[in-house]
């Protein structure tokens, strides 16, 4: 993993997961087009090219927004996860193609250069329904082009995952101005109950999902944990943990996955190292703690990835009273090995 | 099924048949999504004009040029029966450049015949005519005894209308009107194509101004921020044969806070 960020890892998943995405697009933007040649068949191939991809790259990235609170949700959901970038690359492409023909369209061939056209062809920007909403969806492309210049691992390595990480959450900035851009765009001309309620219907979703998932989480947070007279914090009983899984458990605002595996118990931190993925919610495979989202692995005993690769988490001193587990909340450094306790 | 027992890892190709199920079930469902999508956002579009604009197609039209006060050639359609066609450039400018440029070599163009070879554009009883290079006019020999003054006064009126840039409004784009066209029509207009107002009335008729100022000069810049929006116009209205001008104080025009409903 770490070692080989230089190529993308293609296997038989990443595969699947791309024809798929191909396959969906194309359905998409042939079926908008069949369909407006059928009925509205006095369209102009460039409306029909700005519509079908601005639509197609909307749709899109309300999966993309989806996907990480609903496999939070339901783990079901996590091969979804799996190869998003990829969806998150394609719908730039098809947000570019409708961008682009946008500004060739509207603002080329004219007295000035077609960026500055952008801004200034409207002038209106103290007005909420004449605003220039054209600027909005030029700002939000060049995020999502941001996103999908960084989006291979060599950025996530080179830019440090902290920094990668807030650039991507950007993407909810851009969801937010693109939302804006057809509502105070082309919804006050193509007023149509189905598209607004769509869209709306489509926000709301988004909006409730990281609510619900959120809410869920900070319950895990907040849930306060007796102490023993050294100052170790109570976790659960033994029987509380599945073979090979773990449970999660907060410490000062930082998370702890505690695996259970082979009779014994180790604690790591519970954020991978490669994207912030939930170890926690990850399975011991092959004796190796595997992340749920893209299968980076820590061994339990001391949260190093195995050789050749080179990612090291925190770890946790736990110990048993009984069948109660109790946790030492000071972290050691990242990779210190700690003896498992026997359980 | 028990997702607690499966545990799905993208690079492993084995995948356990309670997850191939599942994704199965997802990613028909979301084809189906994406069906109902794409059929939403196609079929709720509004209905496309039904303007022409001949973008591969040349034609060469002849007619006596005259600029009242923006360039536009006369033809005799029949017997007694002028349309007169108004002249636009390539892309999002006015025609006057390549006018300018055959004015410089031979003189004044006004009141002589021209044939100029370029794309129509047409809708609803009006045609224009894109002009991409000053190579495609040429000048008749013969003169024209044609009338000097066509305009006559019909009456002074308040109108209620939209103020578009001609070229895509009648045929290049579409819609070509509005809040999704107006930074377009705004670059337009400010490029030297003529402002022209649309009214469209109870019974659907529409009716076509080119806007001028109480002079009868050309308006360019000054209309910018009306473009594209309903608004109310004061002005003399003069019949141009098939157009009407309207001559305007560009500061009295009134937005109006309502939906387009001109078409
Ligand atoms: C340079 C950037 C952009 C420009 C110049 C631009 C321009 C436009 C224009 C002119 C329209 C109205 C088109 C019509 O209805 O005929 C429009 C609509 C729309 N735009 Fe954009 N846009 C840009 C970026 C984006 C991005 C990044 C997205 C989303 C991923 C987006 C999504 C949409 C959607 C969903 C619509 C409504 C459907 C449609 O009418 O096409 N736009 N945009
Ligand atoms: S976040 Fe990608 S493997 Fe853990």
């Amino acid at each position: 993993m770490g070692l080989d960020y230089q190529t993308i890892l293609w296997n038989k998943h990443k595969k699947v997961y791309d024809k798929l995405i191909l396959a969906f697009m194309l359905m998409y933007l042939l079926v908008f087009a069949g369909l407006t040649f059928t009925f509205n068949a006095q369209t102009t191939i460039e409306t029909l090219i700005i519509r079908a991809f601005g639509t197609l790259a909307v749709i899109m990235l309300h999966i993309i927004l989806a996907i990480g609170p609903i496999s939070r949700l339901n783990t079901s959901f996590l091969p979804l996860l799996y190869n998003r970038r990829h969806l998150g690359v394609s719908m730039f492409l098809a947000a570019a193609v409708h961008g682009v023909f946008s500004m060739i369209q509207f603002h080329t061939l004219g007295n000035v250069n077609p960026v500055y056209s952008i801004f200034t062809s409207n002038l209106d920007y103290t007005s909420l329904t004449n605003f220039p909403f054209q600027v909005l969806g030029f700002v939000a492309l060049i995020i999502l082009f941001f996103m999908a210049a960084t989006s291979h691992d060599f950025w996530l390595k080179n830019l440090s995952p902290s920094v990668w990480k807030k650039l991507h959450m950007m993407v909810y900035v851009a969801y937010a101005l693109i939302i804006l851009h057809v509502f105070l765009g082309a919804f006050q001309q193509e007023t149509s109950p189905f598209t607004i309620g769509f869209l709306s219907i489509g926000f709301v979703t988004i909006v409730s999902l990281h609510l619900i998932a959120g809410f869920n989480e900070v319950k895990t947070d907040t849930k306060k944990s007796e102490k023993d007279e050294s100052n170790w914090l109570y976790v659960c009983r033994t029987g509380e943990i599945e073979e090979d899984r773990a449970k999660i458990f907060t410490v000062d605002k930082e998370r702890v996955a505690i695996f259970k595996y082979e009779g014994k118990l180790s604690a790591i931190h519970n954020v991978c190292k490669h994207q912030g993925g939930p170890l926690g919610e990850g399975k011991i495979v092959d004796g190796c703690i595997t992340c749920p989202w893209h299968g980076y692995q820590y061994l339990p005993g001391n949260g190093q990835s195995p050789p050749p690769f080179t990612e090291k988490v925190a770890t946790y001193e736990l110990k048993l009273v009984k069948d109660k587990i109790y946790l030492n909340p000071e972290a050691f450094p990242e990779g210190t090995e700690v003896k498992p306790v026997n359980c | 099924m028990n997702e607690r027992k499966d545990f799905y890892i993208g690079y492993i190709d084995d995948v356990s048949p309670a997850t191939k199920k599942f994704l199965k079930r997802t990613v028909l469902i979301l084809a189906l999504v994406i069906l109902t999508t794409a059929a939403i956002f196609s079929l709720s579009q509004q209905p496309f004009a039904n303007s022409t604009f001949e973008l591969s197609n040349e034609t060469k039209i002849s007619g006596v040029y005259h600029k009242s006060p923006y360039p536009m050639l006369r033809v005799e359609v029949e017997k007694g029966v002028y349309k007169n066609i108004l002249l636009l450039g390539f892309g999002k400018f006015g025609a006057n450049m390549y006018i300018d440029a055959l004015k410089a070599k031979e003189g004044t163009l006004i009141n002589r015949r021209l044939t100029i070879e370029g794309n129509l554009i047409y809708y609803n009883g009006k045609t224009l005519l894109q002009i991409t290079n000053e190579q495609k006019i040429t000048l008749e020999p013969e003169r024209s005894s044609s009338k000097t003054d066509l305009a006559s006064v019909v009456g002074d009126f308040e109108l209620e209308g939209e103020v578009v840039d001609p070229k895509c409004y009648f045929g290049v784009m579409k819609p070509g009107k509005g809040k999704i066209h107006r930074s377009c029509a705004s670059l337009c207009i400010a490029g030297g194509m003529p402002p022209v107002l649309v009214t469209t009335d109870s019974n659907n008729i529409s009716e076509y101004f080119l806007l001028t100022d109480l002079k009868g000069q050309p308006i360019h810049s000054d209309i910018l921020p009306y473009i594209g929006q309903p608004s109310k116009l004061n002005g003399t209205v003069e019949k141009l044969e098939d157009w009407y001008v309207m001559k305007i104080d560009v500061s009295n025009i009134e937005k109006l806070n309502k939906n387009s409903e001109i078409y």
